[in-house]
Formats: C-alpha cells, sequence, structure tokens
C-alpha cells in the first residue's frame, strides 16, 4: 500500500548537458506512478477489446469485460446493442478512441434508472478528455447541404446528413458517458454524445455526459428528440446545436464546474461552410423545461449564447448563477439571430433568472426590446433534475 | 559577378580589327568557282539570290560559333548564327554585297561576295579572336547564351514556343533571382512575397520547374514547384519558359516547363567577390525579433532532439536581434585546364548568402460567413536567409563528347515571428471569456528548406549526323518546421492597461490552443533523360528519347499542446512566457501547477498516456510517383518556310500514397494507388514568313496529374486557415487530361527587337481545385470540381529599341508584355472520404484575367562612364485564391502593381557599384472574401515596405 502514496506522482530530471552545443537537456522520466501493470485495477478479469469497423451485429454480454482501444465504427446496416448495467471502459488515449453509429446502423442501448450502460475512461485517475465519446449519424436533414448531399464528420470522417427526417438510428435510454470529449484540433472536437443528422425515429432519453473535455451533448442538424439530458462539468458548451438542429430536448439539467465555457451555444448554421439548405432553414428546437446552474454571477460566465440566426423556442427554463443569461449575436445579412426574435422565431417563455447580472446582451444588429425576446419573467421552474435524475446520474453535489 | 564578366567582354569590343583566315582564302577560291556556274546556268533569271554559311571557332577546336553577329554593310539586315555556326540570307537582289562577321572578343572580318538570282552562295568564315582580347583571359563563348540577343535568337529557332531570359538580361534588369526573371517574360507575373509564379495566369499546380532538363523538387509541402527565389542570378545562365508543349517534355504540362540552366564556365579562369548591404523601408527602425535557438545564418540545431526534450528545455518567447539591416555576399571563381590530348576541363563554383528583414503590419481575419475571428492589428517580423552553393565541372573529352557535373545545394530560411491583435482588440467569436474584444496569438515559425541537386549530363556526337544527350539526377530535400509555438490569449487589452490587476489568460478551449509544432520532410528523387537526334537530311531530323523518375516523400508531424490547468493563471507579463512554460509549472502532481503537455497520439496509454509524456507521431505519409516515358518527334521541313514536328509521347504514370492520419474513418484503407498509361501527341509548326517573321501553331494533349500535398488527408491548421488533402483524387479519374492549341506571329524586327501576338487556348477536363470541404470543420481541401474548365487568352509582347547608339546598341530600350485571358469552368458537387457542394460557373482558380510587364532601359556613356538605369513594371489583376463552395464567396487575392528601380555602373575596370529600389509605389498586398452579406470582406492586408540596396563587386 506505501505504493500507492507515489500514485500519480513522478518526476522529472533534468540535466543539462553542457556539451550539446543547442542547449537541449536530456529528459529523464522517473515514472512512480504505476504501481500495476493490470488494466487500470480491474477485477483481473481479460478485458475483450473492441476496436475497428464492425460490418455486422455487435452484441455486448453484461458478463463480460469489454475495453475500446481505438475507434469503434458501426456500418451501414449493423446493430449494436448493449445490455443494461455494463460498464465499459475506453483507453484513455484520446480522442480517436471512441464509438461511431454510422449512418444506416443502429445503436440499442437500453439501460435502465437502476442498471444505467455506462461508458468511461480505463485510466486509473480519469479525467476529462481521456477518450472521445459516443457519436451518432442519421440521415436527417441538415442546412449545411442541401438535398441527399452529405457532410462529413468532425471526428472519423463519416458522411451525415439527408432527407429523412424520420430516419432511425436505434434507442438510447439510460446512459452516462465520462471523461470524454479529446479534441484532434480547434475544429474536430468530441463530445459526450455527437447527434450528426439523427433523425425522429430514433429514442434517446436520460442520458448524462459527465466530465467532459468538450460539450457535453451537441447536435449537428437532424431532427433528433431528447427527453431527459443531463450534463455536468462539461469543460466547453455543455449543450450546443448547430447545421439546422429542429428536435425538441425536454427536461435538460446543465450544472458547470471550475471549467466550462457557455451553458447553451447555439448556432443555425455552420459558419464554415455556409447555410446551403434550399429552401433556407435555421436551427430551430424546442427546448422545455431546463435548468442551467453556474458558477454565480461574479464569475463572469454567460448561460446562452445564441449566433448564427438561429432559432428557438424556450419554454420553462432557469439559469441561475451567471454575469449574462442571453448573448444574441448575428447581423443583418447571412446570420440573421435578431429578425428571428422579431419574427417570434426565437423566443422564450417562463423563466427565472436567479443571480443574473445582464438578462439579455443584443449584438445582432436588430433592435429589440426585453419583451419581444422574454414572456412570463419570474415563471420559470426548470426541470425537475432530483426526481428524473435520481439514481443513475453522477456528480451534481 | 556575372554581369561585371559581360562587362569586361565587352570592353574588349574596342579592339577588334581585320583578319582574313588563310581557311577563308582557300573558301573564296571556291566561291568564285561556284558563282562562275551559276553566272553561266542562271545569268537570265531575274529571282532573288541568297548566301548561307557556317562560322567556325578557331578558339575551341573549330566548333561551330554560335551567336555571332552578320550584318550586311550600309543595311540594317542582320542575322546571327544559330547553335550549329549557321546562318543565312535569303530574298536578296542580286548585286554586291559586304558582309560583317562580328563576336564578342573576336575579330570582326568584313567579306565581299556577289549574289546572282536564284543563286545561295555559300560563304564560311573561322572567326579568331582579337589579339587584344587573347591578353586578357577571358575569351570565352561563357556569353552565348546569357545575352538577350542570342535567347531571342534561340527563340526564334525554337521549336515550340519559348521565351528565355539570361543572366546578361537578369543582371541589367537587377534581377535577383529565377522568379523575378520569369516575372519579365510575357504572361508570367509572380506572387507578391512569395516565389509563386504563374505563367498566363495560371499557378503553382498547374507548372513544372527543371534545372538542365531534369525535374527539381519543390522545397514546399505546399507546392509542386520549387521557390524560384531560392536560385540567385549568381547561379542561373538562363531561365526560360516553354508554354507549348513538345513531346520530350514529362506528360504533366499545363501552363508551362521552366527551366534553369545552371551557369557554367569555360574560360580559362576568374574570380571575384562581392557584398552588398540594403534596408527595408517599413523593417528599418524596428527592434527585430525572431525565433528562439535558430542562427544568424538561418540553421536550426535541434533536428537531432526529441521534440519533447525541446519543449521542457527551452521557451517559446523571441529574441531581439537588433537592427534590421540586409547583408549579401559571396564569391566566385572559375578555371580551365587544358590536356595535351585536346581535353579541356573547367570548374565554377560560386557560394553566396544573403538575408533579408521585413516588417508587415496589417490586419487579418477569418471570415466565412460570420466574423470567425478579427485580428485589426496584425504585426509580423520575418528574417529570412539563403545561403547556395554550386559547383559544375565541365570535361570536354574530345570533338565527340562533353560530359557535365552539377552539384547545387540551397538552404533557405524564414523566421517569422507574428503577433495578432496587438491593439487589444482582436475577436474570437468561440472565445470563452470575451468574444467581443482582447482575443490575441502569437506564431513563432522558423522554415528551413535544404535541397541538394546532383546531375551528371553527357553529349556526344557521334556522328556528323547523330547526337547522343543523356543526363542523370538525384535531388533530396529536407524541409522543417521545427518547433512552431504558437500562444492564445484572451483580455489582452488588459495587457495594454497600465492597471496591474487585470491581465490577460490563457485561451484554452482545447490543450492545443497554445502549442509547439513540429514537421519535417524529406523527399529523394531519380531522374534521367536521353535523347537520340538522328539527321537524315537538312529536312528531317528524328529525336527518340527516354525519361524517367521515380520521387518518394516522407512527411511526419508532431504536436505538443499545452494544456493550461490553472485556467485562471493571470498573465502579467506577454513578453515573458518562459517564466510560466517552464520545468517548474509543469503539473506534475495532479493538478498542481499552471499547465501540462498533451500528445495526440500516447505512446502507451493509460500507462504512457497523453499528458506530460513524449508522445508517437501525429501524422505521416509517404509519398511515391514512378514515371516512365519513351518519346519521338521528327523535325521535318517540308520547305524552306514551313517546319513541322509532330511527336509523340508514351508514358507510364503511377502513383501512391500512404497515409497514417488522425481522424479518419477506421476502414479506409490508408492508401491510394493509380496506374496508367498516357498516348500524347503534339504538333509544333513553324512558318517562316520573312526572314524575320514567324507564323507558330502549337496543338498537343496533355495531362494534369495530383501533388502529393493535395492527396494526404492530414489538414496543416494555419492562424486563419486550414487546408488538407484529399486521396480521393486518386480515385478514377486519377489525373486531368489537358488539349492545348497555340497560335503566334513573332516579328523579329532587328537584333534586339520584337513584336509578338500569339493567342491560346486549353480545356482542362476533370479539374482541381482547392475549396471548403462539408465537414463539421470548414478545412479547404481539395477536389475535382467540375468536368472541364476552358481557357481562351491573348499575348502581345513588344521589345523596342528607342535610342541607339554610334554601336548600333541600345541607348534607351523599352519593352512591354500583356496577357488577357477568359477562363470558365462548371462546377459539380463531389463526394467520396470528403464532399464538397458547388453547383455553378466561375473562373478557374488562380488565373488573372490580365496581367502586364513593362520596362524600360536607359544606358547613357559619358566618356568611359556607363552607368545602366532600368524601371522595371509588373501587374497582376484579381484573381481566385480558394472557391467559395456552398454559401461562401470566392477568396480573391487582389491585384498588385510593382514597381522597381534598378542602377548600376562600372566604376573601373575591377569595381562595380549598384544600387536598387524596389516596391517602390508598396501597394497593399489584400486577400478579400467577395460576395458576403458585409461585401467583399478584407482577410488580409499589409505592405511589405520598399527594399533599397547597395551592392559593390570585385573582379581580381
Amino acid at each position: 500500500m506505501k505504493n500507492n502514496l507515489f500514485l500519480g506522482l513522478f518526476v522529472f530530471t533534468i540535466l543539462l548537458n553542457s556539451c550539446s552545443t543547442d542547449g537541449t537537456a536530456d529528459i529523464i522520466i522517473n515514472d512512480n506512478s504505476i504501481t500495476n501493470n493490470g488494466d487500470g485495477g480491474n477485477n483481473g478479469a481479460q478485458s475483450i477489446f473492441l476496436s475497428g469497423t464492425y460490418n455486422e451485429d455487435l452484441t455486448l454480454d453484461a458478463n463480460n469485460n469489454y475495453k475500446v482501444n481505438g475507434s469503434l465504427i458501426m456500418a451501414a446496416g449493423t446493430t449494436l446493442t448493449i445490455p443494461a448495467g455494463i460498464t465499459v471502459e475506453a483507453l484513455a488515449a484520446g480522442s480517436d478512441v471512441y464509438i461511431a453509429i454510422s449512418q444506416g446502423a443502429k445503436i440499442m442501448a437500453s439501460g435502465t434508472a437502476d442498471n444505467p450502460i455506462v461508458f468511461t475512461s480505463d485510466a486509473s485517475t480519469p479525467q476529462a478528455g481521456d477518450w472521445g465519446g459516443l457519436i451518432l449519424l442519421g440521415r436527417a436533414p441538415i442546412n449545411s447541404v442541401s438535398g441527399t448531399a452529405t457532410s462529413t464528420s468532425e471526428i472519423a470522417s463519416l458522411p451525415y446528413g439527408g432527407t429523412d427526417a424520420a430516419d432511425n438510428s436505434g434507442v438510447i435510454r439510460y446512459m452516462r458517458i465520462e471523461y470524454s470529449g479529446g479534441a484532434a484540433d480547434g475544429q474536430s472536437e468530441n463530445n459526450g454524445f455527437s447527434f450528426y443528422g439523427v433523425g425522429n425515429g430514433t429514442t434517446v432519453e436520460y442520458i448524462q455526459a459527465y466530465e467532459g473535455k468538450d460539450d457535453g451533448v451537441e447536435f449537428f442538424g437532424g431532427t433528433v428528440n431528447v427527453n431527459y439530458i443531463s450534463v455536468i462539468n462539461a469543460q466547453d458548451d455543455s449543450i450546443d446545436w448547430t447545421e439546422g438542429y429542429s428536435g425538441t430536448i425536454t427536461n435538460a439539467y446543465v450544472k458547470h464546474g471550475a471549467i466550462h465555457d457557455k451553458g447553451v451555444e447555439a448556432d443555425g448554421f455552420n459558419t464554415d461552410i455556409g447555410n446551403n439548405s434550399n429552401p433556407l432553414f435555421f436551427s430551430k428546437p424546442t427546448i422545455n423545461n431546463l435548468t442551467i446552474i453556474g458558477l454565480g454571477s461574479a464569475s463572469g460566465s454567460e448561460a446562452v449564447r445564441l449566433r448564427a440566426g438561429t432559432q428557438g423556442i424556450f419554454n420553462n427554463f432557469i439559469i441561475e448563477g451567471f454575469a449574462e443569461g442571453f448573448d444574441l449575436d448575428g447581423d443583418l445579412g447571412d446570420s440573421p439571430t435578431g429578425a428571428g426574435v422579431l419574427s417570434n422565431d426565437l423566443q422564450v417563455t417562463g423563466i427565472t433568472f436567479t443571480d443574473v447580472t445582464l438578462k439579455i446582451k443584443n449584438d445582432t444588429g436588430e433592435t429589440f426590446t426585453e419583451t419581444d425576446f422574454i414572456s412570463g419573467d419570474g415563471d420559470g421552474t426548470g426541470t425537475d433534475y432530483a426526481t428524473w435524475g435520481a439514481n443513475w446520474t453522477i456528480g451534481n453535489n | 559577378m556575372l554581369r561585371r564578366f559581360n562587362l569586361q567582354l565587352t570592353s574588349s569590343l574596342h579592339s577588334v580589327g581585320f583578319f582574313v583566315t588563310r581557311n577563308y582564302t582557300k573558301q573564296m577560291r571556291r566561291i568564285t568557282l561556284l558563282f562562275l556556274i551559276c553566272i553561266t546556268t542562271l545569268s537570265y533569271a531575274q529571282n532573288a539570290g541568297s548566301i548561307k554559311g557556317k562560322l567556325i571557332d578557331k578558339e575551341y577546336n573549330n566548333e561551330p560559333l554560335a551567336f555571332a553577329n552578320i550584318l550586311i554593310k550600309g543595311t540594317t539586315t542582320g542575322t546571327t548564327s544559330d547553335i550549329d555556326g549557321l546562318y543565312a540570307f535569303n530574298d536578296l537582289q542580286p548585286g554586291e554585297y559586304t558582309l560583317i562577321f562580328s563576336f564578342v572578343g573576336y575579330e570582326t572580318q568584313e567579306i565581299i561576295t556577289t549574289v546572282t538570282s536564284g543563286s545561295t552562295i555559300e560563304v564560311n568564315v573561322t572567326m579568331i579572336a582579337s589579339t587584344a582580347a587573347l591578353n586578357q583571359i577571358v575569351i570565352t563563348t561563357t556569353t552565348k547564351r546569357e545575352s538577350e540577343v542570342a535567347l531571342l535568337l534561340d527563340q526564334k529557332k525554337a521549336v515550340e514556343i519559348k521565351q528565355s531570359i539570361g543572366a546578361e538580361e537578369l543582371a541589367r534588369k537587377g534581377v535577383n533571382d529565377a522568379a523575378g526573371a520569369v516575372a519579365k517574360i510575357s504572361g508570367v507575373s509572380k506572387q507578391e512575397g512569395s516565389g509563386n509564379v504563374y505563367v498566363r495566369g495560371l499557378g503553382d499546380r498547374y507548372l513544372n520547374t527543371t534545372l538542365n532538363g531534369l525535374s527539381l523538387p519543390s522545397n514546399n509541402i505546399n507546392k509542386k514547384n520549387i521557390d524560384l527565389n531560392l536560385f540567385a542570378s549568381d547561379i542561373i545562365q538562363n531561365v526560360s519558359i516553354s508554354k507549348t508543349y513538345t513531346s520530350k517534355f514529362y506528360g504533366d504540362f499545363s501552363a508551362g516547363n521552366i527551366d534553369i540552366s545552371s551557369k557554367e564556365y569555360k574560360g580559362n579562369g576568374f574570380f571575384n567577390v562581392f557584398t552588398g548591404s540594403g534596408i527595408n523601408t517599413r523593417a528599418v527602425g524596428k527592434n527585430f525579433v525572431r525565433s528562439e535557438g535558430t542562427g544568424y545564418f538561418g540553421y536550426y540545431g535541434r533536428y537531432k532532439r526529441n521534440p519533447f526534450a525541446v519543449i521542457l528545455s527551452h521557451g517559446i518567447d523571441p529574441v531581439n536581434v537588433g537592427a534590421p539591416i540586409n547583408i549579401s555576399y559571396g564569391a566566385s571563381a572559375g578555371k580551365s585546364f587544358d590536356f595535351k590530348n585536346g581535353s579541356r576541363l573547367s570548374l565554377f563554383v560560386t557560394a553566396s548568402f544573403k538575408n533579408n528583414y521585413e516588417y508587415r503590419n496589417g490586419r487579418q481575419t477569418d471570415f466565412t460567413t460570420v466574423f470567425k475571428k478579427v485580428f485589426p492589428e496584425t504585426e509580423v517580423f520575418e528574417y529570412s536567409t539563403t545561403t547556395t552553393a554550386m559547383a559544375n565541372i565541365n570535361f570536354r573529352l574530345d570533338d565527340v563528347s562533353k560530359f557535365k557535373f552539377n552539384s547545387l545545394f540551397i538552404s533557405n530560411s524564414s523566421d517569422q515571428v507574428g503577433y495578432y491583435g496587438t491593439n487589444g482588440q482582436g475577436q474570437n467569436r468561440d472565445a470563452i471569456l470575451n468574444t467581443d474584444e482582447g482575443f490575441y496569438q502569437m506564431n513563432v515559425q522558423f522554415n528551413q528548406d535544404v535541397i541538394l541537386v546532383n546531375q551528371l549530363i553527357g553529349t556526344h556526337k557521334i556522328t556528323e549526323n547523330i547526337k547522343l544527350d543523356w543526363a542523370i539526377g538525384y535531388n533530396k530535400v529536407f524541409s522543417d518546421e521545427p518547433d512552431r509555438k504558437r500562444i492564445s490569449l484572451e483580455n489582452y487589452q488588459y495587457a495594454l492597461d497600465n492597471n496591474p490587476s487585470t491581465n490577460p489568460t490563457f485561451y484554452n478551449n482545447i490543450p492545443f490552443d497554445n502549442q509547439r509544432y513540429f514537421q519535417k520532410i524529406e523527399d529523394d528523387e531519380f531522374n534521367s533523360r536521353i535523347n537520340l537526334a538522328y539527321t537524315i537530311s537538312d529536312a528531317l531530323k528524328l529525336n527518340f528519347g527516354f525519361n524517367g523518375r521515380s520521387k518518394k516523400r516522407d512527411f511526419e508531424n508532431i504536436r505538443y499542446g499545452y494544456d493550461i490547468v490553472d485556467t485562471g493563471f493571470q498573465i502579467t507579463d506577454v513578453n515573458n512566457f518562459n517564466s510560466i512554460f517552464n520545468v517548474e509549472n509543469l503539473a506534475i502532481n495532479s493538478n498542481n501547477g499552471i499547465y501540462r503537455t498533451f500528445v495526440f497520439n500516447a505512446i502507451n496509454p493509460p500507462q504512457i498516456g497523453q499528458y506530460n509524456r513524449p508522445g508517437l507521431l501525429e501524422n505521416s505519409y509517404q509519398g511515391n510517383l514512378d514515371v516512365y516515358a519513351g518519346y519521338t518527334n521528327v523535325q521535318f521541313n517540308i520547305s524552306e518556310k514551313l517546319l513541322i514536328v509532330p511527336g509523340v509521347r508514351v508514358e507510364s504514370y503511377k502513383q501512391r500514397i500512404d497515409y497514417n492520419v488522425i481522424n479518419l474513418p477506421n476502414d479506409d484503407p490508408g492508401f491510394r494507388e493509380t496506374q496508367s498509361t498516357f498516348f500524347l501527341p503534339s504538333l509544333n509548326v513553324k512558318y517562316t514568313l520573312k526572314e524575320n517573321q514567324n507564323l507558330r501553331f502549337s496543338a498537343s494533349k496533355t495531362v494534369s496529374v495530383p501533388e502529393f500535398k493535395e492527396m494526404a488527408p492530414y489538414v496543416y491548421e494555419g492562424v486563419t486557415e486550414r487546408i488538407g488533402g484529399n486521396p480521393d483524387l486518386l480515385n478514377n479519374p486519377s489525373f486531368s487530361k489537358i488539349y492545348n492549341i497555340d497560335v503566334k506571329y513573332e516579328w523579329f524586327i532587328s537584333k534586339s527587337e520584337l513584336f509578338s501576338i500569339g493567342g491560346f487556348g486549353k480545356q482542362i477536363n476533370d479539374p482541381i481545385n482547392l475549396v471548403i470541404a462539408n465537414d463539421a470543420t470548414g478545412t479547404q481541401r481539395y477536389f475535382r470540381t467540375g468536368d472541364k474548365a476552358t481557357i481562351l487568352g491573348v499575348e502581345l509582347e513588344l521589345r523596342k529599341q528607342l535610342i541607339a547608339n554610334e554601336d548600333e546598341d541600345s541607348e534607351l530600350s523599352a519593352g512591354f508584355n500583356a496577357t488577357y485571358m477568359h477562363t470558365k469552368q462548371d462546377l459539380k458537387s463531389s463526394s467520396g472520404l470528403y464532399s464538397s457542394t458547388l453547383n455553378r460557373t466561375d473562373k478557374l482558380q488562380g488565373a488573372s484575367p490580365l496581367i502586364i510587364n513593362a520596362d524600360i532601359n536607359y544606358s547613357p556613356t559619358f566618356g568611359t562612364f556607363k552607368p545602366v538605369i532600368n524601371l522595371v513594371y509588373s501587374y497582376f489583376s484579381d484573381r481566385i485564391s480558394a472557391l467559395g463552395s456552398g454559401q461562401l464567396g470566392n477568396i480573391i487575392e487582389k491585384s498588385v502593381s510593382v514597381l522597381d528601380l534598378i542602377l548600376k555602373s562600372e566604376i573601373n575596370e575591377h569595381l562595380e557599384i549598384s544600387f536598387s529600389a524596389k516596391n517602390i509605389l508598396d501597394p497593399s498586398i489584400k486577400r478579400v472574401r467577395e460576395n458576403t452579406s458585409f461585401g467583399d470582406v478584407i482577410l488580409s492586408e499589409y505592405n511589405r515596405g520598399m527594399d533599397l540596396s547597395l551592392q559593390f563587386k570585385y573582379k581580381f
């Protein structure tokens, strides 16, 4: 047990070798942090490694130990079935370790409140960004392309988008993803759950992203409806949408940790390649019962950033502990965020601000009043996380 | 040195005399006999006659003397001997003519002859060096391919449409390097501030560069052609651009082939040195900075070190280097040795170093449909160096065989320190703390390219009618970007206020927002050419040849991110990041420290993980290109006036790319390959309208194949741009077919005057363009964007002597050339590993509709004092730099005008002084994205400043 004192501790010794003309020191790493060579202190049972592209169905067995040790891609036509109660480890090797459900493939993962499905890092001291996360790709409309064209995902370079709003990528129920979100670079980021063009034939309810390096849940277009989202300690945005996402989110709970960006960051379209939809449309989800808890108004953070012409209907909202409630960015051209407010396509109905310094910052170029955007200030009650988040979620202290 | 050398030759012209060799007297008898025969048979014919003959160089083993001048006394009719020493005057009315034969450094000879109608008089002359010149040991034929007159002749005689510029003109126009050289040729423009050359408005991917006819590798991952700035004029004999295809060129030919002939020396010996100094008007007075760890001479001392050791041992702050004064110096020498058996060995060596300081103050923006990053104020300090060395051995074994060994070394470095958002008003829409102001980035980047070229070239005149040329070459390139440092801050405005309690903090959205980056490329290429020329008769000449090249590229890179653990860390001194990124602040134990290092590919996770450990390479690829070809062409003189050259080339093309790149689907095979055989016919026709006027026609089929960088799917992240390759370019079709047609009329008004006008058309099937891909990251990638692109254009060239002195040399002359073209391509969407959305008709990427070059040369004589003054102007109109896809507008490189002034004078026979003022207009260099909802948005804008320099050359 003495060794455990050194757990996570190692020492750099720098020998300044004066002989070398370039002044670069030899680096000797004395690493005392490795106390055993097992698979991170598990029960010792042999792990079954999962990676590569599966061209046939893959069904996990709750009696086995699994470790995702690379990119696990389910090809079109296949189904990944995951039983309730299983914990699948992912190699703590960064963004190249992820699970992707391609267009035309399905995930069948039905956990329960008592037996959730958990994906986590295999590191003995796990940390955010240890691995990538879960990626679903569907054939529902996105506005970065038009018609039957597809776009390519940030991670894995897989196609997504199409014309089938009712596309079905399977079932996810009671699933927690921990320590995910490793990024390849500033533009290619994993999240906890990434929904790329996922259609509303898919069932997604009771999901939690915990201690993610990047966004908690991100929607790249699509129509998927999600009920009961919990995002705790996401280091980037907790809920993010772009590329014309138009599903409904019902009951979402967001809580910021020390490192964080926005509670919600929303774009009407992908500004890197433009809004190429025809007829033109912008992101316009409906969010019912949303609670965002920040670190207090003194922390200088903002709860919701609405950009690039996004639209959306927020019903029953609580924002607590932010310097800014809403920050609206846009212009009078391709990013008509302000115009959405004026046309009632971007509206908040029933909201309670607690410890929020500035409710709305308008950088859209359009002029509107607070009541043009918000009705029912003080009426929001948010979501009942204590009830629906009980048992299967963690980290809400 | 080369300039001085020419002047010396010119001065020897003052001592010319008359000399008739014994050979000549014999010749005279034969001519008289011929004359008599003619007169008896054709005395009543009133047809015009002609004079032709051959010039022999007595000083050079009685080889043919090319580029000598032959003038009919009392007229302006003159000609020049060709490469075989041959000359001719046609369409002469019967009568008596006095021919004046002259050549620099040789005795001028006057010969009287009589032409009768319908006859051809043959006058062969052996030229001998003037005695005065013989005392000076510099009598050579070295100037042959350097003089403008000679090259104009070369152009006149050439089978294809070809234009050249030689060392003499380069020197006169004050051109420092090959990039500047080609920009003086019609239809050619240069991208300001880079070595990028456009021929008829078509850029890098449509050009090839060769050195002595052997392919040259690129020094830059992003280029196909070598940076022509690397070829200092000291090592150039001439630079030529062939705009039409003949079968001897590689089939990958679109706009043109640039061939650099390396300088060679055949004289008896010389030695000279030069030194110079200068300033850039915008850099002067700045407290200049460059990367830590690099040297004054542009070398980096840590290539052998593991990058992880480098980042822990060395900081990131740039270092001060004092006053930015440009320096250049160099020396060259030549010597020849004669052997008793008549062999001659000539050596030429040259070495030089120059550096350059440039300061660019401007602005930069990343705009797609919104302002993603805005830097209203940017400052970039660039220190660059060029070191060149070349050795050249010529061995003339005997009358039959000549060998040449050429070895070239170039090291080119660029050390850039860029500060973006220096006024505290930078914006990043993805900033975490403040999206309205205070975003700031520092990018400290050093690039070094080292090129080694070795060539062995042989020519054999096996018989009078059979000539064999061959060459083999081996090229090696090291292109490195070691230890690029990039820092990103928020709330930089707090660094500018005087309030010590408010400070900037790190922007740490992902661990690579603050990073160090190492990139390495190594190229190896073997290539060869062989040509057998068989002259069956005056009317028929055959060429058979073979080309082969095998090229390999290895690429690798790794990044280390600085993951900021103490995210609120207050940066109290933005000029001292070394106090932050050192070993003491490394967060080794949990989160105790400021930062951790982060690598993408851990060695053995989770035991040896991504944080605080060395890592494995992030991206690597290997490219292979193998091309083997056989060709033949026939030079068929159907009549005196009509030359047609049909040719055909059969080329085997094989290309493969293997990559191990992050962020691909795991079922991607990790390679693409293709193999094809091209059958490429070509036809060149020259019709001699008059002695000094040609009409040319050319038609050919060629191809364009993708480059390694276009295929490798890894993404290079610039400060405001991301560019990646697309391996699907090797899927069917794996190349573009190109159909070319050219017509040209040229009139060689006098020995140094020219007028020409030409038209050209091209159709490029399945063209490749750089476009923003449909992906969630907005990366620019290469796609085959349509079924075809068409190009139609005209070009015009005029060189005119305005005032001539008594020796008929120009005192005031002017040159002008312009190209106008119309391009069109039908764009379509494409899909594959990456996809793009395009559905419109647009211009071709990289093509400027209008290109203009002009120059004025004034060289008065004041006794022995002969200054030369040149004013050189160039212009290109707006061109598409990258096609916008979907809703995005195109990125346009805005038009630029450049004006240079060069003054030069010989002070005495040893010393020469030159002065130049370059980029006098100092235009702003601008890129915009057009057709946005904000109008044209400026993506980058800066001014380069004027370069003033003074140079002294001394010859011993």
